[in-house]
């Protein structure tokens, strides 16, 4: 118990590292943008019709308090963002915790959905391909693997969005329905949501399913043809029985241990995707942050928000690896 | 008798002092899926590379045919109603709209033996010119130029008017000379960027395994948390810094950069983790035992260990980079409009009128598939030749 404390803190201490430093990095591109705070809110001012200074940026900066230390102002930064406090948009002025809020947790559920779709999909399927002799199923998986590789999940949308607007005269766009759009949550709205939800979870779970069918398969073909499973064999376990005690256990870490990257290539495509099918969450206020208002204080919140997430995801993985597999435990401590 | 053993004796005599490339290519040739892909590959580099030649007109605005725009595909035929020809033609078609048609787009086209416009090859046409370097980044002093070779033959046009086999967008530029030209962007700004990506991860990976202790933890502790964050928001907010008054070459050199400089971290961990692992293999013991260098251990026996697993992760990260490129100008944040990319010609298509009408918009994709897939198939068969074990299974 005590070696599992001591593994869980150390994986704590190393995740709150990497987010330190994940947050100078992002803190940094913040900066990096031409241009600060204080000259966004004067040149608004400008435009209401007031004279504005030199002077006037300089009283703002001071204001603001973008005149101290770099350093100063990341260590503030940081100490917010891990309270969930990102400041105020200097684009539309308002809080970034309001104008993120419930969009943020919509858009890692959408993703989340998408990464328990994959596997739902990869882990069946994959078993079924590594111990499978059948020609035709192996070779029509390897392709459906490499079009999730040579497919993108934009181009699909596109395709489908193509598609359906040939055939059904619809573009299956938006998560919720016209109606239900600002409608406080209901029922009604939960079901709205889940109709329109669909096609964003399957499309952002696409990669990522061909992807897990390729190492699921990999990890089974792999660990299938090893002595300890010719030995259960041999002592009369088969069938089903046969490959979930045995191959399918060990082959379960590794995938365990990927599920962070799996939702990382999952983020990457959430912001293109929800540009095209035009999802109000997360992604395309990103998009709308980046391209269109260059509003850099929404652009970073989003981004460390969403490593924020994928580093979560890889401490509950590490700590599942350890509460699983005593191997791990010792490795990391030891 | 003793002939088949002869042959035998030369054929194992021939593999086993064969070198690690010619071993590679055996392997390689026998996966045939690997091959396909091979071929198709040097085909679309070769037809990006000689698109100018290969393709009517000029895949930027002079090129464009302005009484055809967002116009259908015209198909060549031998034959109509007013007979046949040996030669293969299309008809005259203009787009246009008026009071007379209450403002719809509305095609003419002109199917009398008049309006046959006749593909003829080789023909005389818009100038164009190979091995010309006209760079232009920001700055007086970063400008040069050099002239090449110019040329203004085509593989093939029309006798009158213009022909547009993949049809047109809504500014009349042809579709066809788009899709040749924007694999020649795809292809440059992966190789700019696979290239920028290997050299960061040669040296920052081969430091981290070269020296390895407190040295490759700190590296291995930035990599990580770059590969942490999801590397398309963060194309996005390096992309978005880039001034609108940049030219397009300027931005262009920036796109590739962009995706180079974070394209590293797997590569990186890759080079290091085989460094990490070879260093201590016999093979470079023994030519320490014999007195050989660490410069000559490092060229003579650790690099090539690990060339062809280099070469293989390159090829396996180059369809990445085109995508992420195809991406990042999808959304606007990438190349814009007079280069041409997959993601330029798809900006507007998710538009209701090109959804409904002007499906052509979409043909440049099947062709991108196709290219990375071959890449794909190229990269999974190298990976299997370059394992020396995968024979034995």
């Amino acid at each position: 118990m005590f070696l599992f404390s001591k593994f869980v803190a150390i994986r704590a201490m190393l995740a709150i590292l990497t987010l330190i430093l994940v947050s100078f990095i992002v803190f940094s591109l913040m900066e990096m943008v031409p241009g600060d705070c204080a000259e966004r809110y004067i040149a608004f001012k400008a435009s209401q019709g007031s004279v504005i200074t030199a002077a006037d940026v300089d009283a703002e900066r001071v204001r603001l308090g973008l005149n101290r230390p770099y350093i100063v102002r990341w260590v503030e930064w940081i100490g917010n963002a891990f309270q969930g406090e990102f400041g105020d948009s200097c684009i539309q002025r308002l809080n970034i915790s309001q104008l993120l809020g419930q969009k943020f947790w919509l858009s890692l559920g959408l993703c989340l959905a998408s990464l328990v779709l994959a596997y739902a999909i990869a882990i069946p399927v994959g078993i079924l391909a590594a111990t499978s002799k059948n020609a035709v199923l192996n070779n029509s998986l390897r392709l459906v693997s490499y079009l999730g590789l040579a497919l993108p999940n934009f181009l699909l949308a596109l395709m489908i969005m193509l598609f359906s607007t040939v055939m059904f005269g619809d573009s299956l766009t938006g998560l919720f329905s016209k109606e239900m759009r600002d409608a406080a949550w209901s029922y009604e709205r939960v079901m709205d949501f889940l109709g329109h939800a669909w096609l964003p979870i399957f499309i952002l779970g696409w990669s990522a399913t061909a992807f897990a069918i390729q190492t699921v398969r990999a990890l089974m073909s792999d660990e299938v043809g090893k002595l300890y499973v010719t030995a259960a064999e041999a002592r009369g376990v088969s069938g089903r029985r046969l490959l979930m005690r045995y191959p399918a256990r060990h082959a379960l870490s590794p995938i365990i241990n990927s599920l962070g990257f799996d939702l990382n290539r999952i983020f990457n495509e959430l912001p293109v995707v929800a540009l095209i099918l035009t999802l109000t969450e997360a992604g395309s206020l990103l998009i709308e942050a980046l391209a269109r208002s260059n509003d850099q204080q929404l652009a970073g919140a989003i981004i460390f928000m969403l490593t924020a997430s994928i580093v979560t995801i890889n401490f509950l993985t590490d700590i599942i690896l350890a509460l699983t597999d005593p191997r791990v435990r010792r490795s990391i401590v030891g | 008798m003793t002939d088949t053993a002869n042959v035998d004796q030369k054929l194992k005599e021939a593999y086993f002092t064969a070198s690690q490339g010619q071993l590679i290519w055996q392997r390689f040739k026998r996966n045939k899926s690997a091959l396909a892909g091979a071929w198709i590959l040097i085909i679309l580099i070769l037809s990006g590379i000689f698109a100018p030649f290969l393709t009517p007109y000029d895949a930027t605005i002079s090129g464009r045919d302005k009484d055809y725009l967002n116009g259908a595909p015209q198909i060549p035929s031998f034959c109509d109603s007013n007979g046949c020809s040996m030669r293969p033609f299309v008809y005259t078609q203009s787009r246009s709209r008026s009071i007379k048609t209450n403002f719809r787009w509305v095609t003419e086209t002109d199917d009398s033996l008049e309006g046959r416009r006749y593909v003829e090859f080789f023909v005389k046409g818009a100038k164009y010119s190979h091995l010309s370097f006209n760079i232009n980044l920001p700055g007086e002093a970063l400008d040069f130029k050099i002239p090449g070779f110019t040329f203004e033959t085509h593989l093939f046009g029309t006798d009158k008017g213009m022909i547009h086999i993949f049809g047109t967008d809504s500014t009349g530029k042809d579709i066809y000379s788009r899709t040749l030209a924007a694999i020649n962007t795809s292809m440059a700004v992966g190789t700019i960027g696979v290239f920028i990506a290997f050299v960061m991860a040669l040296a920052i990976g081969g430091v981290a395994g070269y020296y390895g202790g407190w040295i490759d933890s700190a590296l291995q502790m930035i990599t990580d948390t770059v590969r942490t964050i999801p590397s398309i928001p963060l194309f996005m907010a390096l992309a978005a810094f880039i001034p609108d008054t940049w030219s397009a070459e300027a931005r262009f050199m920036f796109i590739s950069m962009v995706l180079g400089l974070i394209g590293w971290p797997t590569l990186a961990r890759r080079i290091r983790t085989h460094l990490l692992t070879e260093r201590n293999q016999e093979y470079v013991l023994a030519a320490q035992l014999c007195g050989a260098s660490p410069a000559h251990v490092i060229k003579r026996h650790l690099l090539p260990s690990f060339t062809s697993y280099i070469i293989v992760d390159l090829v396996i990260s180059f369809p990445y980079m085109v995508l992420s490129e195809t991406a990042l100008s999808f959304i606007g944040l990438g190349l814009k409009d007079p280069v041409n990319s997959l993601g330029v010609m798809l900006q507007n298509v998710t538009s209701a009128d090109v959804l409904l009408n002007y499906q052509w918009y979409f043909i440049p994709v099947i062709f991108f598939i196709v290219l990375v897939l071959a890449f794909v198939f190229v990269g999974d068969g190298l990976r299997d030749a370059a394992d020396p074990y995968s024979d034995s299974h």
